[in-house]
């Protein structure tokens, strides 16, 4: 079955993981722009990284048939540094034309902090101006509750965000409520440890349904697996789901979301 | 359990019979760390990580619904409606 992977960042995996997902079935990805495993010092670092999201990666994605998307921004663990995530932010139009993408993203919390805040409500100054789409982290274990009620206060704090061209992303079984009833979309994560299951995951689309409801790997530098979304799916069908269902959760739900940035074929 | 939901294809005792090896072998994880502590040296009464595993636990075997998100919300930093104004973040955007 064809499907999309919304969040995942291949600036991490090995261009064997790109022929599995392949052969997986993986058509396109969405490459938010994250934390290096390190606290990079300069603007420059960020200019360079985002070339890669912008020229190499889709680049190195379409030697297997997959269509390469990004979303651009400074992410919270690094918006500690004010000045810097300034910086970046003024830096970031340079590339909002770029071919490949989609908005901006993944801004969010980490820690719940006040300059995390700040810079988050700047980040989404910038994406309201330049028209973009918005691509959200929220933070892990016990400073998800906290930190997703804080981000929605912000959204819709703010009369000009649509919020049918934001993603609310690593929502779980306490956090998808708020997501969804307010409006916007949710994704849910799955990742070995610290966030979701295939079979949690299933269990909330059980739950909620399929509208505004996508699911993605990560696939970062942490432990992993990228293929994970085939997870879900055989989870899915092991559960007698119909294949419309899968196909919408995993394929039209990402498709219809991103068709509302320009670079997306419509 | 009074949640039935709309969308599950599985009936309970179909989910018990598809589920149970993989639950049993959860609860022996969770069993033998719980063993793991008690034979170790040192006193855990006072460890918030500790009281908030007994907790969870409790849910576990309560009669209420809802438990994985009552155990995630057990485990969670308290939300603050007043958040923005402790911390003097603008409320209004634009």
């Amino acid at each position: 079955m064809d499907y999309i992977d919304p969040h995942l960042h291949m600036v991490s995996r090995t261009t064997d993981d790109y022929e599995t997902l392949a052969r997986m079935g993986c058509v396109a990805i969405s490459e938010p722009a994250f934390w290096a495993g390190f606290d990079r010092g300069s603007v420059e670092s960020f200019r360079d990284y985002f070339r890669q999201l912008t020229d190499f990666e889709p680049k190195r994605a379409a030697q297997y048939g997959i269509a390469h998307y990004t979303w651009l921004c400074i992410n919270a663990k690094e918006a500690e540094n004010v000045s810097l995530s300034r910086e970046v932010i003024a830096m970031i139009p340079e590339f909002l034309e770029c071919k490949n993408v989609l908005g901006i993203g993944e801004i969010g919390l980490n820690k719940n902090t006040r300059n995390e805040a700040t810079i988050f409500l700047e980040h989404v100054d910038l994406a309201v101006k330049h028209k973009q789409q918005i691509l959200i982290h929220t933070p892990h274990l016990e400073d998800k509750y906290q930190g997703t009620r804080m981000i929605l206060d912000m959204l819709m704090g703010d009369s000009r965000i649509d919020r049918s061209r934001v993603l609310v992303d690593h929502v779980e079984e306490h956090t998808i409520e708020h997501v969804l009833e307010n409006g916007f979309w949710a994704g849910m994560t799955l990742y070995p440890v610290s966030k979701c299951t295939p079979q949690r995951a299933a269990d909330m689309i059980e739950r909620y349904g399929p509208e505004r409801l996508m699911a993605n790997s990560a696939g970062d530098w942490g432990p992993s697996k990228p293929t994970a979304i085939p997870d879900l799916i055989m989870e899915l069908k092991k559960r007698g789901h119909s294949r419309e269902l899968i196909q919408r959760v995993v394929y039209e739900n990402p498709k219809t979301f991103f068709s509302q940035s320009k670079p997306f074929p419509h | 359990m009074s949640t039935k939901q709309p969308m599950a294809e599985r009936s309970a005792t179909q989910i018990v019979a598809d589920e149970f090896m993989i639950a049993r072998a959860k609860i022996v994880e969770l069993a033998a760390t719980l063993d793991r502590i008690e034979r170790a040296s040192g006193n855990v009464d006072d460890s918030k990580n500790m009281q908030l595993l007994v907790q969870g636990i409790h849910i576990l075997i309560d009669d209420q619904v809802e438990k994985a998100k009552r155990v995630q919300l057990l485990m969670s930093r308290d939300y603050d409606p007043e958040w923005q104004n402790i911390m003097s973040i603008s409320k209004k955007g634009g």
